[in-house]
């Protein structure tokens, strides 16, 4: 059989006809070229030449030069890092970070896909990373947690949000599906307040009000009142996210599983949930996106995660003219968490082929 | 009907913050809990707030808000490093002051009539007079706000300067363009880039906004003072002897400058006193601590082990910092101030 599709044009002819095909569509084309250069120069200047690498000459040499004053970073990058955590046991929370990082690679390999495994894996990342942190075991020296902070807190924030919140919306999502009216509705309610409510006004309430209403036993630390905050909030989009999965899922397939003669639970773990999840699956990955961006919404209630760990770091004396450089830094590491996530999101939509029936 | 239930949800979870914040206060003799913890709660900044409270290379937090409540700390337990510091946000120190997750707020507050009556607050005496001022570009060659008429001015939105601004030029007679800007980097970035001629904040904002951008001789701060803020100590309503605690820590730092009583020759001066008032005040003479609760040498501890207001000053803000700021208002009395120590007898 003979290919009967036109032969390629070349790349300059190509070029040609996207963009230089009239007059004024090649006018647009230069001016916009124009502007992307001249942006892309200064951004360029701004960001490599001109700007102060050697951290020694200090403030100083910033002041001179007319680019990026990157030396603020060479030296108070331990601070955006770490926070406040105690000078000489930064390595723990750096080990820590790199336990957090491993168990999310490792559970997002297909061939760790298993329950045991899975759950061996997180088990295993959230004890390390717990230890290394708060010590006081294994002649570790004990930080409290209003120690924690940078990246370290924000990655801890943030797992543990996911944790406890996703298993909870699948638990939402399955009873607000009830047949009994009053758990459907009262779920219902649930979900929709929480959702109607601001997640700033969500975290102040957990962090701060709590503690009048509550009892002494049942306070716990201002972090982990502060990460069920969070994780309900989670747990309340993502559950309608997964309910929306669900009512994409065919009823025939339901009611045949139950002339097959499966039990509920059955039902739900091999027939309902692995296509709802697969329905599920680009708006899931846009929920852990979102509540990564998130997290730094804890500044309010006083957490120094990344970007109050930022605004310390630039702020004394010395550094206090640093702040677009110290941004653009934490907006880096934002960048590489979050388009990691985005990437494995796409890897996964090609493997389950979301796209196609 | 729908706003009516909102409305009662909302008035009965206000109830139950309001019940329960005094019944906190009440029941807290702060001095005691504190003793019994071994370790004062004191607020940080979610940041940094330049001079007052920031985080040096290691991760350690410094400055004048940090140093008085070490004072207060070895006050009560001896050593300065018996103390928290709890990084909280400006919204946050009242709820974190009530719900008991901090001792006292020494934050650059101001006392005002509303935090102390609708806030169920109580106040120290004063520890720094923060004034509103204006700075304005050298080459302008401005010698008061008078001669300003018909500039621009840089104003922080949304803060109590902005009438300030309006109060005074309407008492000089001058008109003034007004530039409101939200964000204090935002703000510094057009006066510098000479959108305003002048520029008004909070006193040591600006003192440190001049050091920071590293020309200091191409600004003037002008002499005018718009407006004084008195930064006290905060504790909760009704805890009499905790405030007791912070009124007379601070009369320790302010009477050991008066006195000449500095870290490095407080040994001397305790071995040989120069006068009975300084003997009691170094302990040694009894008497200086029973009445508070404390020990006789609680005094002694603060000067030795933090030093006194002048050091401390000059450490966090004065010219020991890179800040290089003057005194001012912020001296003792006889020092052209308004500073003073309560009487040790």
């Amino acid at each position: 059989m003979t290919d009967l599709a036109p032969p390629a044009p070349g790349m300059l002819e190509d070029l040609r006809r996207r963009f230089f095909a009239s007059p004024l569509q090649a006018l647009v084309s230069l001016l916009s070229l124009g502007l992307i250069a001249l942006v892309g120069w200064k951004l360029l200047n701004w960001a490599l030449l001109s700007a102060v690498f050697d951290p020694s000459q200090g403030a100083e040499a910033c002041h001179r030069a007319a680019g990026a004053c990157w030396s603020v970073i060479a030296a108070r990058w331990r601070i955006i890092l770490f926070g406040l955590y105690p000078y000489e046991e930064q390595w723990r929370s750096a080990l820590a970070c790199v336990a957090v990082v491993a168990m999310t690679v490792l559970s997002c390999i297909p061939a760790f896909w298993t329950g045991r495994r899975i759950a061996a894996i997180w088990l295993a990342g959230t004890t390390v990373f717990y230890v290394l942190m708060k010590g006081g075991v294994l002649g570790l020296s004990y930080v409290g947690e209003e120690s924690w902070g940078g990246l370290a807190l924000t990655l801890f924030i943030f797992v543990a949000t996911c944790l406890i919140g996703f298993p909870l919306s699948i638990v939402l999502a399955l009873l607000r599906r009830s047949e009994l009216p009053w758990i459907s509705r009262t779920t219902g309610l649930i979900i929709d307040a929480v959702r109607s409510l601001p997640l700033i006004s969500i975290l102040f309430t957990f962090a701060i009000v709590l503690p009048f209403a509550l009892p002494h036993w049942l306070q716990g630390d201002k972090l982990y009142r502060v990460i069920v905050g969070s994780a309900l909030f989670f747990a309340a989009y993502q559950a309608e996210i997964v309910r929306g999965g669900m009512q994409g899922v065919a009823h025939g397939q339901g009611e045949a599983a139950m002339a097959l003669g499966l039990s509920y639970w059955q039902r739900v773990s091999r027939i309902l949930l692995p296509q709802a999840m697969r329905n599920a699956l680009p708006a899931t990955i846009n929920q852990f996106v979102i509540s990564f961006k998130e997290t730094s919404l804890v500044v309010i209630v006083g957490f120094f995660e990344i970007i109050a760990s930022g605004n310390a770091a630039y702020g004394t004396g010395e550094w206090r003219f640093a702040y677009a450089e110290v941004y653009t830094f934490i907006a880096f590491i934002y960048f590489v968490f979050v388009f990691s996530l985005s990437r494995y999101g796409a890897f996964l939509e090609r493997r389950m082929s979301v796209g196609e029936r | 009907m729908q706003l009516l239930k909102w409305g009662a949800t909302a008035a009965l979870a206000l109830g139950l913050f309001q019940l329960s914040a005094p019944a906190q206060a009440a029941g807290g003799k702060t001095l005691e809990a504190v003793k019994a913890r071994g370790v004062l709660n004191c607020p940080g900044h979610d940041g940094s707030y330049l001079g007052f409270a920031e985080v040096d290379d290691k991760g350690n937090w410094k400055g004048m808000d940090i140093d008085l409540c070490r004072a207060v700390a070895t006050a009560v337990l001896g050593d300065p490093s018996k103390v928290k510091i709890v990084p909280i946000s400006w919204a946050q120190r009242w709820p974190s002051l009530q719900s008991g997750d901090i001792d006292i707020i020494i934050k650059a507050s101001g006392g005002t009539l509303s935090r102390d009556t609708e806030l169920g607050l109580q106040f120290s005496n004063s520890y720094y007079l923060g004034t509103t001022k204006v700075m304005a570009h050298k080459e302008l060659n401005l010698s008061s706000l008078k001669d300003a008429d018909g500039g621009s001015i840089c104003i922080p939105a949304g803060t109590s300067q902005e009438q300030q601004v309006a109060a005074y030029a309407q008492k000089l007679g001058i008109k003034l363009q007004p530039v409101v800007i939200e964000k204090t980097e935002e703000l510094e970035q057009a006066y510098f880039s000479k959108r305003c001629d002048l520029y008004t904040q909070w006193g040591p904002v600006l003192a440190i906004a001049r050091v920071a951008k590293g020309k200091v001789e191409d600004h003037v701060i002008l002499p005018d003072v718009l407006a004084v803020e008195p930064e006290v100590m905060i504790v909760r309503q009704g805890d009499d002897n905790w405030v007791d605690v912070a009124n007379w820590t601070l009369t320790a730092l302010l009477f050991a400058e008066q006195e000449g009583i500095t870290s490095k020759n407080v040994d001397e001066i305790r071995a040989k006193p120069t006068s009975p008032q300084v003997a009691k005040f170094l302990g040694a003479t009894p008497g200086v601590g029973k009445g508070l609760g404390l020990s006789d040498d609680w005094a002694y501890n603060v000067i030795k082990k933090v030093g006194n207001y002048s050091e401390i000053f000059d450490n966090d803000l004065g010219k020991n910092s890179p800040y290089k700021m003057d005194r001012e208002l912020t001296n003792l009395w006889n020092n052209g101030g308004v500073l003073f120590p309560l009487v040790i007898d």
